[in-house]
């Protein structure tokens, strides 16, 4: 009986409320989905069709044949891996740093990488144009990686530097006390030790990188127009390509969607089991 | 091997010092034992002598050579930590052969290397393991495995045993002194169980608050403890302190506060009515019903092989342990008399013993 009641509550309490949670935000990229899918009579049709009557695979040879989609994929794509090396090269080292040396500054140093997530982006991309086109990287490709580095890095370090504190300091001591210097510790211990924690934080960095809109926008023209400044062309002042738009966002989400399952499996992880005792 | 000197070493973190002056000797081939209640600095000086923490004033020597600006690596030294600190990612195999692939020794010897040790501590069919398919005695045996395939001058060990549960405990206990008397390599050991200390030190050193109270063979600080603080550390159940003043009237007797009198075999000179502590251990009252104080038994803790009295002797508490059967309750009068040949006498200001 209380078994049945408490079955009840959860039903209620827990497993519906969940269950219109991820409806409302699955619905959406199932609408694109199917939209992406339909033949353009039927995008517009009134009623709406909710099915399409025949599939169709128009929108995406249209995509990727007559515009220059293709391309985008690939600028996205650099930029995105180009972030992720440059951010990690960054935030590895520098985590290191925080997770084991006490030095003056460190804790101040930290809560800026936190103060800095807070402004507003849009307050620092006027400044970092300006930066940028005196640089002369604008619509470049190392400019628009910095870009999205910049903001990606505070983050990841504070990332890594919470997998960096989960493994204990008596392994790099126990290292020094078996004769590694300083780097050995750090390349034959602790970065083995800490893979999961990098390709979570490289994964960060590369979803991050390949969803953002407003860097990319600012600091890329023709050269470098990545998928999301792509997709907003689209959009004119007075048609939708609905058709379009929709295969373009379906095919955008598949990668980011993958690594999402990636990064879920390897989260879950006991690397560490057996180092020292909990 | 080598000999290990500790010279007046200090040690401070910012302003606080941790480490007021201490000097050690330790002979080649000795098995040093540093105990003392937490936060003694015990373990600060291990890892002083390992290199892992700056020597703020002093000098420690291994060998020859003063090594407190010398990196860990060229110290020469091996340690094993509380918890093990074994490379999980690595097989037994691989966390043993660990130092010497750093040092670029020849695959050979690396492997006869790691096979001799792992026969020594018995982890020859667990090469192939990690960390953590091992048991808590079987990692700690692994960490050893570590540190002896190294061959070093000087082992170093930070509580190595405080992880395993009590039988474990008293099992490697004995692994660590005959790998001990096997090896004969220079040993500097931190613990704060006195047993431990007791059972398998050549030398104990007790520490307090920074300082070293007394240094010795076990048994010496068992039988002349130099104050009230190795008095009470060494030996379990605690010794028994008991206040008063010393009485010489023809013959020595101690006057307790409350005016109990304790028999004294002989008092120092001049001593008489001088106040002092009366330090006498469990195992040293007999229970004797023609000179023994009436005592009043409170709780009776029989472990088999002896019984722990918990008794109160002229209002003040005290413990005593007997060999033999004692069928006593609580509520009981017990006659306790005290060995008086076996009686230490504290000075009850400085807690120095007269």
């Amino acid at each position: 009986m209380i078994e049945r009641c408490s079955r009840l509550a959860r039903i209620l309490q827990v497993e519906i409320p969940v269950l219109v949670i991820v409806l409302f935000a699955l619905a959406p990229y199932a609408w694109m989905v199917i939209t992406s899918f339909k033949p353009n009579e039927e995008i517009a049709q009134w009623p709406v069709a909710y099915w399409p009557s025949e599939g169709t695979l128009k929108h995406y040879r249209d995509l990727l044949a007559r515009t220059t989609f293709a391309g985008n994929l690939l600028n996205s794509f650099i930029v995105a891996v180009g972030a992720v090396a440059v951010g990690l090269l960054v935030s590895v080292p520098a985590a290191y740093a925080f997770s084991r040396f006490r030095f003056p500054g460190r804790r101040w140093l930290m809560v800026q990488f936190l103060v800095v997530n807070m402004f507003p982006i849009v307050l620092i991309i006027i400044p970092l144009f300006v930066l940028m086109r005196s640089l002369g990287l604008l619509d470049t490709f190392i400019g628009v990686i910095a870009g999205h580095s910049t903001f990606a890095i505070p983050f990841s370090v504070w990332m890594m530097t919470s997998y960096m504190n989960a493994i204990p300091t008596e392994l790099d001591e126990a290292a020094i006390m078996d004769g590694a210097s300083r780097l050995q510790t750090i390349r034959l211990v602790i970065l083995p030790l800490v893979m999961p924690g990098i390709v979570t934080t490289g994964i960060y960095i590369f979803v991050t990188s390949w969803n953002e809109y407003l860097f990319a926008m600012m600091l890329s023209g023709q050269n470098v127009r990545t998928v999301t400044v792509a997709l907003q062309l689209f959009i004119g002042e007075f048609t939708v390509q609905w058709g379009l738009l929709t295969a373009g966002g379906t095919l955008v989400a598949i990668p980011v969607t993958i690594l999402f399952l990636l990064v879920q499996r390897r989260l879950v992880s006991g690397l560490t089991a057996g180092a020292v005792k909990s | 091997m080598a000999s290990v000197e500790i010279r007046d070493v200090r040690k401070a973190f910012g302003a606080t010092q941790v480490i007021h002056g201490v000097s050690i000797d330790i002979a080649d081939g000795e098995f040093v034992i540093l105990v003392g209640p937490s936060g003694c600095g015990k373990s600060t000086l291990l890892r002083m002598v390992a290199g892992l923490e700056n020597v703020t004033g002093g000098e420690i020597r291994i060998g020859d050579r003063v090594v407190n600006d010398v990196p860990p690596k060229e110290r020469d030294i091996a340690m094993v930590f509380q918890n093990y600190a074994l490379y999980p990612h690595m097989t037994v195999a691989d966390n043993m052969a660990f130092s010497l692939k750093l040092r670029n020794a020849p695959k050979s010897e690396i492997e006869q290397r790691v096979k001799k040790a792992a026969d020594i501590l018995g982890l020859g069919h667990l090469l192939d393991r990690y960390p953590r398919q091992l048991s808590g005695g079987q990692r700690q045996r692994v960490a050893m495995g570590r540190a002896i395939v190294r061959d070093p001058q000087v082992f170093l060990f930070d509580e190595p045993l405080s992880n395993l549960d009590a039988k474990l405990r008293v099992q490697m206990r004995t692994e660590i002194k005959e790998l001990h008397q096997r090896l004969r390599t220079t040993t500097v050991y931190v613990t704060h169980d006195q047993i431990e200390a007791m059972t398998m030190a050549d030398k104990i050193v007790v520490m307090h608050d920074g300082i070293v109270e007394q240094m010795g063979a076990p048994l010496e600080l068992y039988d002349r403890p130099a104050n009230m603080f190795v008095a009470g550390f060494i030996g379990s159940p605690a010794m028994n302190f008991i206040k008063g003043s010393i009485k010489v009237n023809g013959k020595a007797v101690f006057k307790a506060e409350g005016g109990l009198e304790l028999p004294l075999a002989t008092a120092p000179a001049g001593a008489d009515g001088r106040p002092a502590v009366y330090g006498i251990r469990p195992e040293h009252f007999v229970i004797d019903a023609q000179n023994g104080i009436p005592a009043e038994v409170v709780v009776v803790e029989p472990t088999g092989s002896e019984t722990q009295v918990f008794a109160k002797l002229g209002g003040q508490d005290i413990v005593g342990v007997f060999r033999e059967r004692v069928t006593v309750g609580p509520g009981d009068t017990i006659p306790l008399a005290p060995n008086p040949e076996l009686v230490h006498l504290f000075d009850a200001q400085t807690g120095k013993r007269l």
